[in-house]
């Protein structure tokens, strides 16, 4: 019976985790050669287009498929939904016909060939007044607006507000966000009949799909195959298969062929789930000795037709009083999928813009205010390294906002400053996260060496860009003492032993420690064909620079060839499950941003952004620090360029493509400086992206009003808003 | 809004009824597309490349037409309206599946390739103008064995994460540092202006931009990473 210790290394041993290197799959990123979803090209294959009616709701009279089946390479035309009479959302409930062509132009043809009579409904049901008039029709059979939850005694909180020695009362809100994934959703169904299927699928749940895609081919899940190698984003948007997963499936059955159906770009913004967008009305007081003694509530979540997401207030902050009421507003859209930290960034926003209200109310230092109302050691050291990064102690308005330019001697050395004029005026902001990551159970690694020395690592897992093909390799070439393209990492394929699906950031915390375990088994099961050889027993080996060694004799060593050739004919497999003491939650982020405010015009330039993390045991520093980055542009984006526009007369979006929605670009980008928290010295993994995206948009608004008093209490920060904001100050 | 685009538009009669409903038709712009969809329909019978005289100078059918691609003269087959994007990756055998479509109308650069040697959007650009032109496409800039300069500087500096803004960024570095080898780090962000990311990978292109530059201006085009450049 095999029974290693189950342990990761300590951090001095390691020679590949825990260090900077590039991941494995990068030279096929880098050339083009990577294969995604959307890049299948198979025999036969047709390539699908929905017919989306461009309203929230609407009656629909007349559907006649006949010309677009006509068009020339038109293969296939269909409607969505037999007698289909009625569009009750802007959203898949607005698709009505799917097309197949044998090119992509000529399923556009057709789709152009459709013909549609349809009736607008009167009520879009889109804004608050119009969900809620008198004779709405209800979107969600509890009604278009309800109460969702309640916390906290709102008898003891208003006493605590009264008896606080400075009170703020402030709404904020924080728009619709779109995931923006860069390949679309959608799957090629690689089907020709009989009773097996392949499916490329653009997913972030290799392992939870067959299922799905079986139902819609009429197979079991035994005979159907989901392959992601690759995928262009999915930031949560992409768990289930969707009514284009469905579409692509029957067409496939009907055409007995192969059907490439990744969604265009509007459908992408009009159907794939978005980040629900929030109005949080807040009381808040506190005392003069810095403590946050009452918090009051008012929070509306606009989640289309799903709920939205929004963690209870008090977020992440001491607060002694608190009560907290949430209400869901349905309106007839796409309804919000999760979205990197769900609910978690618009929360931090509110709270984090209310927390910083307090602190300037109460004349005192922003920074020392947080850190005496979070309960956390770690954050509180973090904070002050953010702080101490960003030029706190050197900044001059710490405890009210600037009215003149910054000399250079009051930023550090180095810091980025803002452009020249009497009219630019610099500030600093700070924000948290903490974050859960230490995964679950089921995901299982295959671990195989051959006697030629080859080494596969299999996990069905999918890789979003996260770098989790390069960690299922490298673990095991750490335990063996291998180099960082030695094993081969097999993943994104349902047929291999099962992944987890790729949200709340639970990958690394899943499947690492499945990888490990696999590792430490192969490892002792070498080590028992390499007694009779070497005289050691299991245990007494050491594994490094592609030999073996006895640890107390290591004269006596083999290499790795010729250890493995002591294998014979067949090849070492060993499976490896997911051991729980392998990983553990409780990532924390601390981030710092200084910004310049252009009085004059209202224009917001980011200078410099640090964000601090912490995740334990890192397994690849810099895949790492791709994430802290990512997170940060992310926030950077929310913060000041992203929202969905909707119409509310006509029920369709005035944003549903990449000229109109706007995200973060090269010029946009600060100086950023990814930190590594290396003080966390826990020997567990941890999932960490999630955590990195949560509090820049709020230590951003910030920033801005310690630049120059704007507080800006809407996302996006556009410039019309500071210079609104700016005549209150 | 693009009414080629938009299969349902408005039909002015059904504002006529006085009530405040609208009423929309497809009719309309079925008709309006039958043009164009004749135009792919009787393409084969119409031969290659020729107009018709009611349509003055307007070209239609399928036109035959060589250009280098990636350093192999290639003779396609296109109709007037198949963008360069889908030539790539749609009709090439094999395909070239680098570019990538993603707006498809010239905002990202995810599609970005070299025609001539400048960057270029090829989900904007027509298969038909490149006649006796040369293109280059992220597949033609280096392989996994025998890595560009600026693509081992993107690996070295993980300037990638899901990947699929990373042929169109590798491109548009590419046409920066041939062009303007002493660019500084404001001039290749400006460079790189044209192309989004939305991992938020920018600041390791950026470190990758300018490490590739080092090696490049080092003249080392034959060494891969960026260690050891000097300028």
């Amino acid at each position: 019976m095999l029974d290693p210790t189950i342990r990761w290394k300590d951090r001095p041993d390691l020679s590949l985790l825990n260090t900077e290197h590039p991941r494995v799959d990068a030279a096929d990123k880098v050339t083009g050669r990577a294969r995604f979803s959307h890049d299948m090209r198979l025999p036969g294959m047709v390539y699908a287009r929905l017919v989306m009616i461009p309203a929230s709701r609407a009656t629909i009279e007349k559907l006649d498929l006949s010309q677009a089946l006509a068009t020339p390479g038109v293969v296939l035309a269909e409607p969505a939904e037999e007698d289909k009479t009625e569009v009750r959302y802007l959203g898949d409930d607005a698709v009505v016909a799917i097309i197949c062509g044998v090119s992509p132009e000529a399923a556009q043809d057709g789709v152009r060939a459709v013909q549609i009579e349809w009736t607008p409904a009167d009520n879009m049901l889109i804004s608050e007044e119009q969900i809620s008039e008198a004779d709405a029709p209800k979107i969600n059979r509890r009604g278009n607006l309800r109460e969702s939850g309640e916390k906290g005694d709102v008898d003891d909180t208003n006493k605590a507000l009264a008896a606080a020695d400075v009170r703020v009362s402030a709404t904020y809100s924080v728009p619709v966000q779109h995931h923006l994934c860069l390949e679309t959703h959608g799957c090629v169904v690689d089907y020709n009949g009989g009773d097996e299927a392949t499916v490329y699928a653009s997913t972030q749940a290799v392992s939870g799909n067959p299922g799905s895609f079986a139902r819609h081919l009429g197979l079991k899940s035994s005979q159907v195959r989901v392959v992601c190698q690759n995928m262009g984003g999915g930031f949560g948007a992409k768990f289930g298969i969707g009514l284009e997963g469905a579409l692509a499936c029957r067409a496939a059955r009907q055409l007995e062929r192969p059907v490439h159906l990744m969604l265009d770009r509007k459908a992408e913004f009009l159907m794939s789930g978005n980040r629900s967008g929030s109005r949080q009305a807040m009381s808040a007081g506190a005392n003069k000795d810095g403590r946050i003694v009452a918090l009051d509530v008012e929070a509306h979540k606009f989640g289309g037709t799903s709920g939205g997401a929004l963690p209870t207030p008090p977020y992440m902050y001491l607060v002694e009083e608190a009560h907290a009421k949430i209400f869901t507003v349905h309106q007839a859209l796409d309804g919000n999928r999760a979205m990197r930290a769900p609910g978690h960034p618009q929360a931090s926003f509110a709270m984090e813009s209310m927390v910083d209200e307090l602190a300037y109310g109460i004349g005192m230092d922003p920074l020392e205010f947080r850190i005496k109302n979070l309960s956390d050691a770690t954050h509180h050291r973090q904070l002050r390294r953010a702080a101490k990064e960003i030029g706190w102690d050197l900044h001059p308005n710490r405890t009210q906002p600037g009215n003149k330019p910054l000399q250079s001697n009051q930023r550090p050395e180095g810091s980025p400053a803002a452009p020249p004029g009497d009219h630019w005026r610099e500030g600093i902001g700070f924000g948290v996260a903490h974050w859960g990551g230490g995964g679950h159970g089921g995901a299982k690694c295959e671990v195989r060496i051959d006697p030629d020395g080859s080494v596969t690592s299999s996990c069905a897992v999918q890789d979003l860009g996260t770098g989790s093909r390069t960690y299922v390799g490298t673990i095991v070439a750490e335990e063996l003492g291998l180099g960082l393209n030695a094993v081969k990492a097999r993943i994104g394929d349902s047929a291999l032993p099962p992944g987890v699906a790729s949200g709340g950031s639970v990958t690394t915390g899943s499947v690492a420690p499945a990888v490990q375990h696999a590792a430490l088994l192969a490892r002792e099961a070498l080590e028992k064909v390499l007694e009779p050889v070497l005289g050691a027993m299991p245990g007494d080996y050491t594994f490094a620079a592609g030999r073996v060694f006895v640890t107390d004799a290591p004269a006596k060593s083999l290499s790795w060839q010729e250890a493995c050739a002591l294998l014979g004919r067949d090849p070492l497999v060993v499976l490896g499950d997911r051991k729980g003491e392998l990983s553990e939650g409780g990532a924390h982020g601390s981030q710092a941003v200084r910004v310049a405010v252009n009085t004059r015009t209202g224009q917001i330039k980011v200078l410099d952004m640090v964000g601090i993390q912490s995740q334990g045991l890192v397994l690849n520093r810099l895949a790492v620090k791709s994430q802290i980055n990512g997170g940060m542009v992310g926030a950077l984006s929310y913060a000041l360029f992203e929202q969905r526009v909707i119409d509310a007369d006509f029920g369709n979006s005035l944003t549903a493509n990449m000229e109109d929605y706007k995200i973060a670009g090269t010029k946009d980008i600060p100086r950023m400086r990814p930190l590594i928290d290396d003080e966390d010295k826990r020997p567990t993994v941890s999932g960490m992206a999630e955590c990195t995206g949560v509090p820049g948009a709020g230590a951003i608004a910030n920033a801005v009003f310690n630049a120059c008093g704007a507080r800006v209490r809407h996302l996006p920060l556009t410039p019309d808003r500071v210079l609104e904001a700016l005549k209150d100050s | 809004m693009d009414k080629f685009k938009q299969p349902l538009v408005p039909n002015p009669s059904g504002e006529s009824s006085g009530h405040s409903r609208r009423t929309f038709l497809g009719g309309t712009s079925a008709a309006v597309a039958g043009s164009t969809l004749a135009n792919s329909a009787v393409a084969n019978t119409l031969g290659a490349g020729k107009t018709r005289p009611e349509d003055g100078p307007r070209l239609t059918g399928l036109s035959k037409l060589t250009l280098t691609v990636n350093g192999t003269k290639q003779s396609v087959e296109v109709e007037p309206r198949t963008t360069l994007l889908s030539l790539l990756r749609h009709r090439m055998d094999p395909p070239l599946t680098g570019a990538k479509e993603v707006c498809d109308r010239g905002n990202c650069g995810a599609c970005s390739v070299l025609i001539d040697d400048q960057p270029a959007y090829s989900c904007m650009t027509l298969a038909v103008d490149l006649a006796g032109r040369s293109v280059r496409t992220v597949e033609g800039l280096g392989t996994p064995d025998d890595l560009h300069p600026v693509q081992a500087a993107f690996c070295k500096h993980d300037a990638s994460m899901c990947g699929f803004c990373t042929p169109g960024f590798v491109v548009s570095t590419v046409a920066c540092l041939e062009q303007e080898p002493d660019a500084d780090s404001a001039r290749i962000r400006d460079r790189l202006s044209g192309n989004l990311c939305r991992c938020g990978t920018y600041p390791h292109v950026f470190a990758a931009a300018e490490g590739a530059q080092q090696v490049m201006n080092a003249g080392g085009l034959d060494s891969a990473g960026d260690q050891g450049g000097k300028r």
